[in-house]
């Protein structure tokens, strides 16, 4: 069996996939402090799942954030654990949005997968998994909450700063001044779509186009970011897994690589 | 991704920059007691002419780039910030401003004039004024009109410096009663050209598989070019570096061992994070070629001893029209043999930053090279995001070896 871990920025992901590259089970913790406790609680959470012991393991590779820190063979970037996840379940796709608890990324493959240009977020957490976290706390809203209420509103106010900090209190000053909850959240997950919708548009917007990442969990969001581009995106069942599976399917290569060097 | 061993990847000369900038900066105290004048100066002001006229330069903004690196710019540029300076200023600029309205007690004495060429930064005029409003010491500002191609400099805007320079060495000779010799000029000019000269057959050698000179030390050789053009210590160095790159060159030894890559760097170094040179080496990535390094050297003509110094201060990179820059980078992909370019977008230098996007992009139609664009300040350590930064290296760079 071949494993992928994705320890990011707020979840740590595990992904189990046999050497035919299918899924057999997946885990999914929050990654807290300490990246080499959440790898391996996601990891014996997902050997357990499909009654996999340790041993089973033939080689696992890891990427995001916390990559350096997990117990791994080696590490990949989450660029090319994306793609590499994307092509394999969509081949058609061309252009993936991933949108993650601290950074959102753009990237362009090509019909084989390769990657051929790749934007990244600024040093800033709005346009991120972050921002959305910040204001549900505010709003006393859980985060799971936020779709339905997104498809409740009728007016989505107008956010205008780009600055999680300073948005906070935009959010603050809308609800005391009146603004229903419903039409804050369609606000802000416009706010973030046209952050993403920006900063992606050098790259541009070659169909299909996937949504991956946390935050491609969030209906709203989705809805929000679909109407900005103008086209109806490809949605993984798992959007939050993709980077994990991307690094699942990096270990079958690295396996065969190290039993042809040996 | 495997690592690279480190080994000492820094040139014998380079190590010796160090000690050579403490003792620019302390020779700078021994001769203003002794009554000698000191000059704060804007880089690309005629240095030449000042060695000549006994007139010693310092550049604020390599003492910005110097506390950066040693890690002492915060206190300057919160000093700054106490005063009312906002933080969107050019971080050089505000570690210049918050020594000055700290009292000027540290590595830079206190100027007895100030003088600036508007070539290359359109701060430098505003700055050097609040510097006079600050200091009260007298201000020279000269103006170097924009160069839009090589024939414009030939036909009209020389002159225009020229008198500028004749006019500097006037006002100088009588406020510090100096007088002006021109056999010393010539020679000042003579010992500027020559360490050009040799720092420019120095990074040609960076052609050579794996490349002798890394990062680290195209970022710290260059100092002697900024303010000791026209002295025999700064022949004496190039001379130096020439030597053990040279040597370097016939042993077939390189930065790294392993070269994978050989990258571009645009822009100016980020100076407190110098790690980051390492870091790209680590992976098997060694820049060969930076349009930074190149600047500081111009080839000056003795039997035109002004009109040469007219000509270096018109042609510096950033005052000349964006083609002639696309035209160097082109060139240098082949003469270095580049796989990819990393640029950095500087907030607080918006002359170096705004184009480019569209060098980036030339640079990609003609050569189909990848190219990574990633942001920080080249001063100030507060605004750098060292994680997402890395981050998207690793990515840039498994990409480049992919290909």
């Amino acid at each position: 069996m071949y494993v992928g871990i994705d320890a990011g920025a707020s979840a740590t992901k595990a992904v189990i996939i046999n050497k035919e590259g299918e899924i057999t089970s997946y885990a999914i913790v929050p990654s807290g402090i300490n990246f080499k406790v959440s790898s391996e609680e996601a990891l014996r959470k997902a050997l357990k799942t499909s009654n996999l012991h340790l041993k089973d393991v033939a080689c696992t590779v890891s990427t995001g954030y916390g990559r350096a820190l997990v117990n791994a063979k080696s590490t990949s970037s989450e660029i090319l654990c994306i793609s590499r996840g994307t092509h394999i379940l969509f081949p058609s796709v061309r252009t993936i949005i991933d949108v993650g608890g601290q950074d959102s990324k753009a990237i362009r493959i090509d019909e084989n997968g390769r990657v051929l240009d790749f934007v990244m977020n600024d040093k800033c957490a709005a346009g991120t998994g972050r921002f959305l976290e910040v204001m549900s706390n505010i709003l006393g809203k859980p985060i799971e909450e936020l779709s339905t209420l997104h498809f409740k509103s009728s007016q989505p106010v107008k956010i205008s700063s780009t600055c999680t900090v300073f948005s906070e209190s935009e959010v603050i000053s809308h609800i005391s001044q009146g603004s229903r909850i419903e039409d804050v959240i369609a606000g802000l997950h416009e706010a973030i779509a046209d952050r993403i919708y920006n900063m992606s548009s050098r790259i541009g917007f070659e169909k299909d186009v996937a949504f991956t990442g946390g935050v491609a969990k969030n209906r709203g969001f989705i809805d929000a970011l679909s109407k900005k581009i103008g086209l109806i995106p490809t949605l993984p069942k798992e959007p939050q897994m993709v980077c994990a599976f991307g690094a699942a399917l990096a270990a079958i290569k690295k396996c065969k690589e190290s039993v042809s060097h040996s | 991704m495997s690592l690279q061993k480190e080994r000492s990847r820094v040139l014998q000369t380079t190590k010796k920059i160090g000690e050579l900038i403490m003792e620019y900066f302390s020779k700078a105290w021994d001769l203003k007691a002794q009554g000698k004048p000191v000059a704060w100066i804007t880089v690309f002001t005629p240095v030449e002419v000042l060695h000549a006229l006994d007139i010693y330069p310092i550049a604020p903004e390599h003492f910005g780039a110097m506390c950066s690196a040693r890690g002492l710019v915060l206190d300057h540029l919160e000093e700054a910030e106490r005063k009312g300076y906002s933080q969107n200023l050019c971080s050089y600029s505000r570690c210049c401003l918050g020594y000055v309205l700290g009292g000027m007690s540290g590595l830079m004495p206190p100027p007895d004039i100030l003088i600036t060429f508007r070539n290359s930064c359109d701060v430098y005029v505003k700055w050097w004024q609040s510097l006079n409003m600050h200091i009260g010491t007298p201000l020279f500002v000269g103006e170097a009109p924009y160069v839009l191609t090589l024939e414009d400099l030939d036909n009209y805007v020389l002159d225009y410096v020229v008198k500028q320079l004749e006019q500097l060495i006037k006002i100088v000779e009588e406020k510090f009663g100096l007088r002006f010799d021109v056999e010393r000029l010539v020679e000042t000019v003579k010992l500027s050209d020559e360490a050009s000269e040799l720092w420019l057959e120095t990074l040609k050698l960076r052609r050579f598989k794996p490349c002798p000179l890394g990062g680290r030390d195209s970022a710290s050789d260059i100092f002697p070019l900024v303010v000791m053009q026209g002295t025999t210590e700064a022949v004496k160095f190039y001379e130096e570096l020439l030597l053990e790159v040279k040597e370097k060159v016939g042993k077939g030894e390189g930065v790294i061992e392993n070269e994978k890559f050989r990258l571009l760097f645009d822009g100016i170094w980020i100076w407190y994070a110098f790690d980051l040179i390492k870091y790209f080496e680590d992976r098997g990535a060694v820049f060969v070629y930076e349009p930074y390094s190149e600047a500081w050297a111009h080839r000056l003509d003795a039997s035109k001893p002004l009109e040469s110094i007219a000509r270096k201060i018109l042609a510096m990179g950033l005052n000349v029209d964006i083609d002639l820059r696309i035209e160097r980078f082109l060139e240098s992909i082949k003469e270095f043999q580049i796989d990819g370019a990393v640029l950095l977008s500087n907030r607080s230098c918006k002359s170096w930053s705004t184009p480019q996007l569209v060098t980036a992009d030339a640079l990609n139609k003609k050569f189909s090279i990848p190219y990574l664009l990633f942001e920080a300040d080249m001063a100030d350590p507060r605004q750098y995001a060292e994680a997402q930064i890395k981050n998207r290296i690793d990515a840039f760079l498994e990409v480049l070896g992919e290909r």
